[in-house]
């Protein structure tokens, strides 16, 4: 420790982003100080409905991580807070924030609503968008972290009169004080990571769209409100103005993006086109009444990973109707409430079209508290006001030590957003490595109650869940209900029973009532088990003595309509928890040490990258490359669309990886066999020439194996030598600059093996690919010809710059269908082109000197190598991440983890991002000196088991093998707990811990009882 | 191992329908690992039963035991003491524990729960196939390995006969023709040569043509 460095990070933005650095920094070992403006973290994520494109609930997919991040000992989050001054410098910053006053004392606060509940001042609720009223004394969302009301000084009757003061006089925690004042904070860091993320474009500001005249033309964040259960209208899909359903929505594609004209912003917000698919598809579901929806776009983007099947199946399947045409005005309809839009169609002909509601997908804009945060802190920011970053460096600001992440870096979605503030959490892990544990605190639980002997003695809390289940369910009803069944001492109610005043009232109940089972009657047990397990935990109780009824998403929620039936199924549901805890037992954990070496499969730009930073995060590695050299696919690029020579920054990594001591590089290896759990794997590798055997342990796995480009079959690719790759157009505008400058006309073609049947997927790069070779084709000789042939430009993000660049140099893009493909023939040696131009509605042909085809990306030999490793692959042979949105870079197999074109599609610096973030999530399970196994495995008794060799064949993780006693014997460190083996074996030798046949019976019989 | 298959539930009850009080037997060799006859079968077996009683408004007490092996005098003898209590014994054994079983308890009814099929093996997950008709007299050694007597509809011993078509049985397309598989492994083991020796007549006698058969090892006997 040189100088000293501090521990600790401030992270600026408690969205999803600031979220996700926190949680990795904190698992890496540094104190997290989260910074959020608001009264709660969660960010624009807390407001979305559904998201793409898999159309899981925002909320129920990110509630478990507010909860994590709320709950976790080095996470110190500091709401209604603001930065506004930074000194000293990387390692050693001094961070002073001004904290608004809350006017409800958090350690007081029991959220119980009675101050919302009397506050007689309603104002508009920003939480939906400004569609409803909420009071002065408020919590933003039902699910906030912290879950703690507070007063709106801006609008409260009090503040505003000196009168009211009607919450203090009606809390019964005697939690409101209008005594707080504005206070001023300083925390020392070690770094920062800017995550302040987006303001929705304000469509209002120079109201093209008559936005602010017509009550029905919303925003898309106005319209997930309406989408959503906790929005204005509880779910129901209804139109603002007169509260009717609407049979006819359409969508106005780049409000505020793609525009260079007063107020509007000239890059490409990445997201709306798939958000717009999203809405339009939900929207379609949530309609009780026939519903048309219609999108109005210019260039359909879903490039990301997956999207463009989610785009197909919402128009082939969901009749979603896009309709491509730019809408330059929003008119009132014939009908009352409705809107008319204007718009050329397929055919050229001016159609005049009427919609009950129009929806504006605006694009993604930069607060300006962002702009001033950036000025404060003495970072730099592009023409957009994004934070500037070297292409190589995504995640450096110009401050040495301030990193950044998310939408503030460039427009981007959820997974890019959490891929991200990973990378930006490995970068502040990476130059604070020898202070990592120096602040941090350990969690110690308190020694566990022996249970054993004792007559169950069972508490029951039932949740509301808001309205979710009380608006349907009887909870009061449930709660006698419960109270009474055999065994249960107590038997309450609460609001949210996963808030965390929640869990302090069930830590108190177990220590009053000597409680040694817990039940909850709530949601999933695949969301929240964990978070109660770990409360009952921290009561003393083994974590296994807790059991869950799901009177949620397995009751109120399908059962809507019959409020009498999910009365009565929740009691059976919770009656028949109640038996099953009764039986329930303690289950032991062991601890097993963990390796701190990463292996990595791929020594292309990801696997350098990764290796680079755990090493600087002080862990070893060893680095895998299958060809003779390092370098992989970007061996073949030699610039970014940018500018950025990739060759200069190849050699420097590799220059890098292989003077690091901390890397140990095997070249021409090939994984020959893998082994064992997270924390403590065994690879056999063959290493090359001579293909010796060497053997690595290891803690984590990262595969960055990298994709290849699609070789194309069409277009006379190969037949005639004037057709080529963008790829080897490259090389020719670096080598033979005069052959190329000599060229009159050039053809592209876009898609060329990609959104086709055989690869319905995007691939990403191509659309920037071609663009970067066109101008450089124009550099070479402003007089030639380009036709880029093209189905949609997806130039996403700042690439949309290159793109208006390209057509004011005259690059003529051109259309065409799909299904309506070019034509290349050979004619006298000659390619000929021929296609039907979409907006000269005319058949063309042209002749060029060269035909560019535009060959997407395609996954490598990944087969074999995903089943040795045991993780899935997606149907285009791409690794699958353990969920779309939240983990990109962790596999379904723990310890395993992914970046890089071995993942999907993507460009260099993002692939950069995904490595460093897989970098982190090694790192963070590195960090830890040993691993809980144990809990929920299989067993088996070696007497019962008749050696059949079922159980072997049925694991999907492949534990199960006959040991020397010729006997069944299945390893913990490995076993996920499925329980399949159990379910097969024919002798019942194999006993699955905590769903034993006799808990299990014990449940079914709690459901008989009734019968 | 030997293969069998659990009778149709009918059938069973038709043996016990008038008793009220059955030991029901399993076996843990064999027929459990070819999911026949095993503990979880037992377990089964006595829902199934004591179910279809309920349903005819009887009721139907059943005792699930199972045993290491139904085929040793000795693993049979663990149940000595509680068969008194019963009015019948259902096994889930291959036929030769339920004789075994039978022989053990004179006094007591015995029934089968299972059909014995074959010897054979388990080809993957859930499929098992016949591979051994025990003729007393093997002639792997002269076919690559693969027994013509059991695979060979027509148990022939010296080529394929004229119903051999594009390497299947005429009995039906998807039996291999046992001749093709010998030949083709022959072929690939390069012992081609060893078909044209030809074999001579079979001793059947050795077969259960010539009556039940019994091994005596005075080695062994005590």
């Amino acid at each position: 420790m040189e100088k000293g460095k501090t521990g600790a990070v401030v992270v600026v933005g408690g969205g999803i982003g600031g979220i996700q650095a926190s949680l990795d920094l904190a698992d890496s070992g540094f104190y997290v100080y989260l910074v959020e403006k608001d009264s709660s973290i969660g960010g624009k994520m807390s407001q979305l409905d559904k998201t793409f494109p898999t159309n899981d609930c925002s909320m129920c997919i990110m509630s478990p991580k507010l909860v994590e991040c709320g709950k976790n000992l080095n996470i110190e989050i500091l709401t209604l807070s603001e930065i506004k001054a930074v000194t000293g410098e990387e390692g050693n910053f001094q961070v002073l924030l001004k904290q608004k006053p809350r006017y409800i004392d958090l350690n007081k606060c029991i959220a119980c609503g009675t101050c919302t509940e009397k506050c007689p001042r309603k104002v508009p609720d920003d939480y939906n968008a400004g569609l409803t009223m909420r009071k002065s004394a408020y919590i933003r969302y039902p699910q906030a972290v912290p879950l703690k009301y507070l007063i709106d000084p801006e609008r409260c009757l009090y503040f505003e009169s000196g009168k009211c003061r009607v919450c203090e006089r009606f809390c019964p925690a005697d939690a409101v004080d209008f005594t707080q004042k504005e206070k001023e904070i300083t925390l020392q860091a070690g770094a920062i990571v800017l995550a302040t993320g987006f303001k929705p474009y304000d469509p209002g500001a120079n109201d093209t769209y008559n936005y602010k005249k017509f009550p029905n033309v919303v925003t898309s964040l106005e319209f997930e409100r309406i989408l959503s259960a906790t929005g204005p209208y509880q779910g129901s899909l209804l139109r603002p103005s007169d509260r009717k359903k609407p049979r006819k929505i359409a969508w106005v594609q780049c409000v505020g993006s793609r525009n260079v004209h007063f107020g509007d912003r000239g890059y490409c917000s990445g997201v709306c086109c798939t958000y717009a698919v999203k809405q339009s598809m939900v929207a379609k579901e949530h309609s009780d009444i026939e519903l048309d929806t219609a999108v109005f776009y210019i260039d359909i983007r879903t490039y990301g990973k997956d999207f463009e099947k989610f785009y197909n199946r919402s128009r082939d399947e969901m009749h979603v109707r896009y309709i491509k045409s730019r809408v330059s005005t929003i008119l009132p309809g014939d009908q009352e409430g409705d809107l008319k839009i204007r718009y050329v169609d397929e055919n050229g002909r001016v159609v005049h079209e009427d919609f009950n509601m129009v929806v504006l997908s605006v694009g993604l804009d930069i607060p300006e508290e962002s702009v001033e945060l950036a000025k404060n802190l003495g970072v730099d920011l592009n023409h957009y006001n994004f934070v500037e970053t070297g292409y190589f460096n995504p995640v450096e600001t110009s401050r040495p030590g301030v990193f950044v992440c998310g939408v503030f870096q460039g427009p981007k979605d959820i997974p890019e957003t959490v891929t991200q503030a990973s990378a930006a959490a490995a970068g502040a892990a990476s130059i604070l490595s020898e202070a990592k544990f120096t602040l941090t605190k350990e969690k110690e639980y308190p020694q566990e109650i022996d249970v054993v002997g004792q007559e169950p003695r069972i508490g029951v809390f039932i949740c509301h869940c808001g309205t979710n289940i009380a608006g349907v369910v009887n909870v009061p009803d449930v709660t006698t209900y419960a109270s009474e069944l055999p065994n249960v001492v107590i038997a309450e109610e609460n609001l949210f029973t996963c808030s965390q005043d929640t869990q302090v009232r069930i830590k108190e109940r177990i220590k009053e009532h000597h409680l040694n089972r817990v039940v909850v009657a709530s949601c999933s047990t695949r969301t929240h088990e964990s978070l109660f397990q770990d409360t009952v935990r921290e009561a003393g109780l083994n974590p296994y003595l807790f059991s869950m009824a799901n009177i949620r998403d397995q009751d109120s929620w399908v059962h809507q309509h019959d409020k009498e039936g999910a009365t009565e199924k929740a009691k059976d549901l919770v009656r028949m928890a109640v038996a099953r805890a009764a039986t329930l037992r303690p289950l032991s954990r062991q601890r097993l040490p963990v390796i701190k070496r990463v292996l990595i499969l791929g020594g292309g730009v990801a696997g350098m990258t990764a290796a680079l930073n755990i090493s600087r995060q002080g862990y070893e590695v060893v680095l895998v490359e299958a060809e003779k050299e390092l370098g992989g696919m970007a061996r073949k690029i030699h610039r970014t669309l940018s500018g950025d020579d990739v060759q200069a920054y190849i050699d420097d990594l590799i220059e890098k990886v292989t003077h690091d001591d901390k890397i140990q590089v095997l070249k021409e290896a090939l994984l020959a066999d893998f082994s064992g759990s997270k924390g403590n794997f065994k690879t056999m590798l063959n290493v090359g020439p001579a293909m010796y055997h060497r053997e690595v342990t290891h803690g984590a796995l990262i595969v960055a194996t990298g994709a290849k480009e699609y070789v194309p079959t069409e277009y006379l690719y190969g037949q005639n030598e004037s057709v080529k790759t963008q790829v080897e157009l490259e090389d020719i505008l670096l080598k033979e600059r005069e052959v190329a400058k000599r060229w009159q006309n050039i053809v592209m073609i876009q898609c060329v093996g990609s959104r086709n049947a055989e690869n319905p997927n995007c691939s990403r790069v191509c659309c920037q690919q071609a663009i970067k070779n066109a101008l450089a084709l124009k550099e070479l000789n402003p007089e030639n010809n380009i036709y880029i042939l093209y189905r949609d430009i997806r130039t996403y993000g700042f690439a949309e710059d290159y793109y208006r660049k390209a057509r004011e140099l005259g690059v003529h893009f051109m259309r065409f269908k799909e299904h309506e493909e070019p034509k290349v023939e050979q004619v006298d040696g000659r390619i000929q082109v021929s296609f039907r131009d979409l907006t000269l509605m005319r058949d063309v042909t042209i002749l060029p000197e060269q035909l560019i085809l535009s060959a997407g990306m395609v996954a490598g030999e990944t087969q074999e190598l995903a089943g040795i490793l045991k993780a899935p692959l997606t149907k285009d042979r791409f690794f699958l991440e353990a969920h779309v949105k939240l983990r990109p870079v962790d596999t379904q197999s723990d310890g395993i983890f992914i970046c890089g074109t071995a993942h999907s599609p993507k460009r260099i610096d993002e692939t950069i991002s995904q490595a460093m973030a897989a970098s982190s999530r090694a790192c963070g399970l590195l960090a830890k000196n040993y691993i809980e196994v144990g809990g929920i495995v299989a067993r088996v008794d070696p007497e019962l088991c008749a050696a059949c060799l079922i159980c072997v064949r049925a694991c999907p993780y492949e534990v199960p093998f006959i040991n020397a006693d010729g006997v069944s014997e299945i390893d913990i460190s490995k076993c996920h707990g499925c329980g399949i083996c159990a379910a097969e074996c024919p002798a019942k030798a194999i006993t699955l811990y905590h769903f034993e046949d006799a808990q299990i019976l014990a449940q079914v019989d709690g459901l008989m009882e009734a019968v | 191992m030997i293969v069998a298959e659990r009778k149709p539930l009918e059938e069973i009850i038709g043996f016990i329908k008038d008793y009220k009080k059955i030991l029901l037997v399993g076996c843990n060799e064999c027929v459990t690992v070819c999911y026949a006859g095993g503990k979880k079968e037992v377990a089964i077996l006595a829902s199934a039963l004591k179910m279809a009683f309920l349903k005819e408004e009887k009721e139907l007490e059943v005792k699930e035991v199972t045993l290491e092996r139904q085929c040793d005098q000795e693993y049979l003898e663990e149940i000595r003491s509680i068969v008194d209590q019963y009015e019948a014994i259902v096994s889930m054994a291959c036929g030769v524990g339920v004789q075994f079983m039978a022989e053990k308890y004179q006094t007591m009814p015995v029934y089968p729960a299972l059909n014995t099929l074959f010897m054979g093996g388990a080809e993957e997950m859930g499929v098992w196939a016949e591979r051994c008709q025990g003729c007393g007299q093997c002639v792997l050694g002269q076919t690559a390995g693969i027994c013509p007597i059991t695979r060979c509809a027509k148990r022939l011993l010296n080529g394929p006969c004229g119903g051999s078509t594009k390497g299947h049985c005429e009995i039906n397309k998807d039996v291999p023709c046992a001749w093709q598989l010998i030949i083709d492994r022959l072929k690939a083991l390069g012992k081609l040569d060893d078909y044209d020796n030809l074999m001579p007549i079979k001793d059947w006698s050795a077969e259960r043509s010539g009556g039940p058969r019994k091994i005596v090892r005075e080695d062994l006997r005590q």
